[in-house]
């Protein structure tokens, strides 16, 4: 299998007050191109962590995290914003997209980050997207004067506008009902088929779960089964 | 334009008029008080320059500081008219007051109307010279705006005293009494503030004011031609008072951008967040705080210049107050406004930069 994302012995340990708190126990993960995997588990499991230290939004404690050849566990802050400009998306449960922008801003907000100022995206790639997510007469609305589900496919296509390495999705259903959920998985579901876009997503809904083709579940900061 | 400056300024109007106001305001204190002090100070020296005298012989002090306190004793008349080359002389004396709309100051001369119209060449174009105590002579431009006319009553010294006479060109002061009142409402008995003192022949003026100064040392013996067209040149303390203005300028306009910016940023956490995971940097992070903070301070310039030139304009018609705008000082308060602006939002634009990115994506 090519190993897009590995993480070795991955550990995580908060000075919450005197208490060190041990979110993550020594984590080994690894996730093939083109793989869409879900980590499931319960409140304070350790997932949003690992999904945090995996986009390089956290640094771990020790361990190796290696997306796409380049190690984030021995960057620093900058570097890894930089390996996340280039090679990571995220998808978050609260959407997350600039209320002041419509859909297009966003979109092309993203886009302009990740050329570094400049274009990035060709309009062809661009299309490809907002066909897939069916979002091609919704750019210019802004968020508020969209679906939570419109919103959160905006959100997906903000993350894979620019083909990034992989995608990291936050629990991405828990804000929208099932109707929109259902959506949204299957979105997902078709980027991952037809782009080949490897996907991560924690949830600890396993109907949403069951939509990915691995399923990891986590307990107490580690990974205790994986089918 | 669908940028994310354009659109949290036009999101956020209140934050943005209220940041506008204070970049505004910086800019109308520059702009109107140096236009002031410029309008004010040139239009006197013009007035100085064209006084017919080749000389003025005074104290310490410049000839325009502004004082009441008339130190030269008028016997040096008498003194300098026995100097070679000399051909007449006119002692007068000098009032600063607060000005009668309020604003500004307003200059009061008492003079010998002979001597001094002599060498001034003004002539009384209506009316009459002044024959008596509690009269006063006006320049046109005075009874223009003031609306004046012979017989008119106006405030001089706190006392109330009628025109008799308005007269043209304008030298000096607008508003003159005799010599003789002035000393005694001042109680400078035989004292005047300088001394006009006109030459035989203009193109010794030079060594004129060698000899006077050699037959009268310890003097102030000035070529009228000297005195310099230009902000500070010839008033002690108007530097420091522009400079003043400008460092309060640049202290209110930088405040209102950073209380604007530092609340704005800590309303955006959230979205600082979302930029970091979208792998802005910081630099890319305070330029976005920056150019909002720069496109602000832009409108509030052009705000600010606008307001200044329409309440310069209002001030000459209601005041004898006259403004000079120039464009080195209106370039000038343009930049400290949009520097000022960048100042102000730089430690709101390093803060949000350095946020944590998992603290802000979970702000609320």
């Amino acid at each position: 299998m090519d190993a897009i994302l590995k993480t070795e012995n991955l550990v995580m340990t908060y000075r919450v007050g005197k208490v060190d708190v041990n979110a993550l126990r020594g984590v080994n993960l690894t996730v093939g191109r083109g793989e869409f995997v879900s980590i499931m588990g319960p409140s304070g499991c350790g997932k949003s962590t690992m999904l945090h230290i995996l986009g390089g939004l956290l640094k771990p404690t020790s361990g190796r995290v290696i997306v796409d050849g380049e190690d984030l566990a021995t960057m620093s802050d900058a570097q890894r914003t930089d390996t996340r400009r280039r090679k990571i998306g995220f998808v978050f449960q609260r959407f997350n997209l600039f209320p002041t922008l419509s859909a297009d801003g966003n979109l092309r907000l993203a886009e302009h980050i990740h050329g570094n100022g400049k274009k990035a995206v060709n309009e062809e790639t661009r299309r490809e997207v907002l066909r897939l997510l069916r979002l091609e007469n919704k750019m210019r609305h802004k968020p508020l004067e969209l679906s939570g589900g419109e919103q959160q496919r905006v959100a997906i296509a903000r993350a894979i506008i620019n083909r990034p390495a992989i995608i990291l999705a936050d629990e991405p259903t828990g804000n929208l009902d099932s109707e929109n959920s259902e959506i949204v998985l299957e979105m997902l579901q078709k980027l991952n088929r037809e782009l080949n876009q490897t996907i991560v997503m924690i949830t600890h809904n396993p109907e949403a779960a069951a939509v990915a083709s691995r399923i990891i579940e986590m307990r107490d900061g580690m990974i205790v089964s994986e089918r | 334009m669908d940028s994310l400056v354009v659109s949290n300024i036009r999101q956020r109007p209140t934050r943005t008029l209220i940041s506008v106001a204070g970049v505004a305001l910086g800019v109308i204190l520059i702009v109107l008080n140096t236009g002031l002090v410029e309008g004010m100070l040139n239009d006197r020296i013009k007035r100085e320059r064209g006084i017919g005298a080749e000389i003025q012989f005074g104290r310490d002090a410049s000839l325009l500081t502004p004082s009441s306190r008339n130190p030269v004793d008028v016997a040096y008349a008498g003194r300098l008219r026995e100097i070679e080359g000399v051909k007449q002389v006119s002692p007068y004396g000098l009032y600063v007051g607060a000005g009668n709309s309020g604003l500004g100051i307003e200059l009061v001369e008492g003079i010998e109307f002979d001597s001094y119209s002599s060498i001034t060449g003004i002539r009384i174009v209506d009316g009459r010279p002044i024959q008596q105590d509690g009269e006063v002579l006006i320049d046109e431009f005075k009874a223009q705006h003031g609306k004046l006319k012979v017989g008119s009553d106006i405030q001089v010294f706190g006392n109330k005293m009628k025109v008799s006479g308005i007269y043209s060109p304008s030298a000096g002061a607008r508003i003159k009494v005799s010599l003789g009142e002035m000393q005694r409402l001042l109680g400078v008995e035989n004292k005047c503030f300088s001394i006009l003192v006109k030459v035989q022949d203009p193109d010794k003026q030079a060594e004129v004011q060698q000899r006077i100064d050699a037959a009268l040392p310890n003097n102030k013996v000035i070529l009228t031609r000297d005195l310099g067209i230009g902000m500070g040149r010839e008033i002690p303390g108007v530097k420091g008072f522009v400079r003043a203005v400008l460092v309060l300028s640049v202290i209110v306009s930088a405040l209102v951008i950073l209380l604007a910016m530092y609340t704005t940023i800590t309303e955006r956490t959230r979205e600082i967040g979302i930029l970091k995971s979208l792998g802005a940097p910081k630099r890319y992070i305070i330029s976005v705080i920056e150019k909002e903070a720069l496109a602000i301070s832009l409108i509030g310039v052009v705000a600010g210049l606008v307001i200044s030139l329409i309440a310069g304009w209002a001030l000459e018609r209601a005041t004898t107050l006259q403004l000079e705008f120039t464009w080195s000082w209106i370039l000038r308060a343009g930049l400290i406004g949009l520097g000022a602006g960048a100042l102000g939002a730089l430690y709101p634009a390093i803060r949000a930069a350095n946020k944590d990115a998992v603290q802000a994506l979970s702000y609320d």
